[in-house]
């Protein structure tokens, strides 16, 4: 079989690799496109909220190279909400001492 | 006679009581430095700043404080005087302050096992508060952010499976070590720490002790410390301090913990911050670690340019705390490093050559 089809083989080899590797990291790997939205709320919500920055240098501040698709700041609620990867997460400023905090 | 050395006395005391300046609501003013050492500091920590590239140093405040009067005090927008700034890991350092109130208060000894105060850490029953405060848990962490944010536990703890209970999250990792044995830098550990003083002193006066014993006896007004949803505060990294509010704490360990006429911190806990972790390597980290402090110690040392004694608070992208107690000196530095330019010891040479008389 291996002889015959080498490609194959060798194929099917990296297959099973690839899929242990996704069993062991799997924990990891489905908490990880949480990062980029999770991330943007929360710093940013700090850094307009807890250090008072003005609200266009906080979003130069958050920014890194996985792009967010879609940003939302409710002043009124001092909520601040971020997509990216797919997922969506909101950070909420609650008061001088406790600063922000991911929601839930 | 006796008046004569009872005006004697009252001399001393009078120069001594002098020879201390303390803040009041606000920092006395010292002469400011000047000439041309003054510039070589302004020129490395205020290049052009490049808010496209993000290359280089981006110093947000840099505050020079001498026998407890500002020298030098400067600030780059949008960061002012009265910005509260983000200072990451500084705030770990913050904790072990707040800690050893609560160690001159007997909540602890440094041999108590820390799932005494918080049960989860039964799990690793044998390690010691002294274990977790040189950040020598045993636990198997993992801190990278940038390079490895898949395998990163800090970045689980703060944006996904940990944030909302970061001591636990910390608490269920595994170990790579026995404790007390191997030094691994861990902001884990840092936030088990912060949960086993709300063990020791409840939840209710856990959530103002921060202000109540450390914030206001110091006089800082403007202080926010993050909290978890289980309402522990985020010790690994989300306090927030003016650099003039954070270099109150500074005059407070360069004082040797003391703070006006009152010992706030007692000695032998300022001895341990600044007592090096004997089972540190040399090369393991930017700096050697003591108790939730750098050290400038170790042959070569980290920072040759300043004096041995010196001690740090330091913080993700580039925030700094730091105190040389025999030069009477504290140094804030907040910034906004994206890569590695800016160094400790090139700043800590330009302010000590800039202090020189």
């Amino acid at each position: 079989m291996i002889r015959r089809r080498p490609f194959t083989s060798l194929f099917l080899v990296l297959l099973l690799a690839l899929s242990g590797w996704i069993w062991h990291e799997r924990v990891n790997l489905q908490a990880f496109p949480d990062i980029i939205a999770a991330y943007t709320a929360k710093e940013y919500c700090s850094c307009r909220y807890v250090a008072n920055n003005p609200a266009d240098y906080c979003r130069g501040y958050v920014k890194q190279y996985v792009p967010t698709s879609a940003f939302s700041d409710n002043p009124e609620r001092s909520e601040v909400t971020a997509s990216g990867l797919g997922r969506t997460h909101t950070a909420r400023w609650l008061g001088e001492r406790q600063g922000c905090r991911l929601t839930p | 006679m006796v008046r004569g050395l009872l005006c004697v006395a009252l001399l001393f005391v009078t120069v001594t009581a002098h020879a201390d300046t303390w803040p009041d609501k606000d920092w006395a003013k010292g002469t400011p430095l000047a000439g041309p050492a003054v510039e070589a500091l302004d020129a490395y920590a205020f290049p052009p700043r490049d808010d496209a590239t993000r290359q280089g140093i981006r110093t947000d405040a840099l505050l020079v404080i001498r026998d407890g009067q500002v020298v030098y005090e400067r600030y780059a927008a949008p960061t002012t005087a009265d910005t509260p700034h983000l200072t990451w890991s500084i705030s770990k350092s913050l904790m072990a302050t707040v800690l050893g109130i609560a160690y001159g208060d007997n909540r602890f000894k440094l041999t108590d096992p820390v799932w005494r105060f918080y049960p989860p850490m039964k799990q690793h029953p044998t390690v010691t508060m002294a274990d977790m405060l040189h950040w020598a848990s045993g636990l198997d962490w993992q801190e990278d952010y940038e390079f490895a944010p898949l395998k990163s536990s800090v970045v689980a703890m703060l944006y996904t499976r940990g944030h909302a209970d970061m001591a636990e999250f910390a608490a269920n990792t595994g170990s790579f070590s026995a404790p007390g044995q191997a030094f691994r830098y861990s902001s884990g550990d840092s936030n088990i720490l912060s949960a086993a003083l709300k063990g020791m002193l409840g939840h209710k006066a856990y959530i103002s002790y921060p202000w109540d014993a450390l914030f206001k006896p110091l006089g800082i007004r403007n202080a926010t410390w993050e909290t978890d949803a289980d309402e522990t505060f985020v010790a690994s990294s989300y306090a927030y301090l003016t650099a003039r509010d954070l270099a109150r704490v500074g005059l407070l360990m360069v004082r040797n913990g003391r703070w006006g006429e009152q010992q706030l911190l007692p000695e032998d806990w300022v001895a341990f911050n600044r007592q090096p972790f004997d089972k540190y390597k040399a090369g393991q980290d930017e700096a050697v670690p003591g108790g939730h402090w750098w050290l400038n110690q170790g042959t070569p040392r980290p920072w040759p340019a300043a004096p041995a004694d010196t001690f740090a608070a330091l913080g993700h992208w580039g925030q700094a705390l730091y105190v040389m107690p025999a030069e009477h000196l504290v140094i804030v530095r907040y910034g906004d490093d994206r890569d590695g330019s800016y160094q400790h010891n090139e700043l800590l040479k330009r302010v000590l050559a800039a202090v020189q008389p």
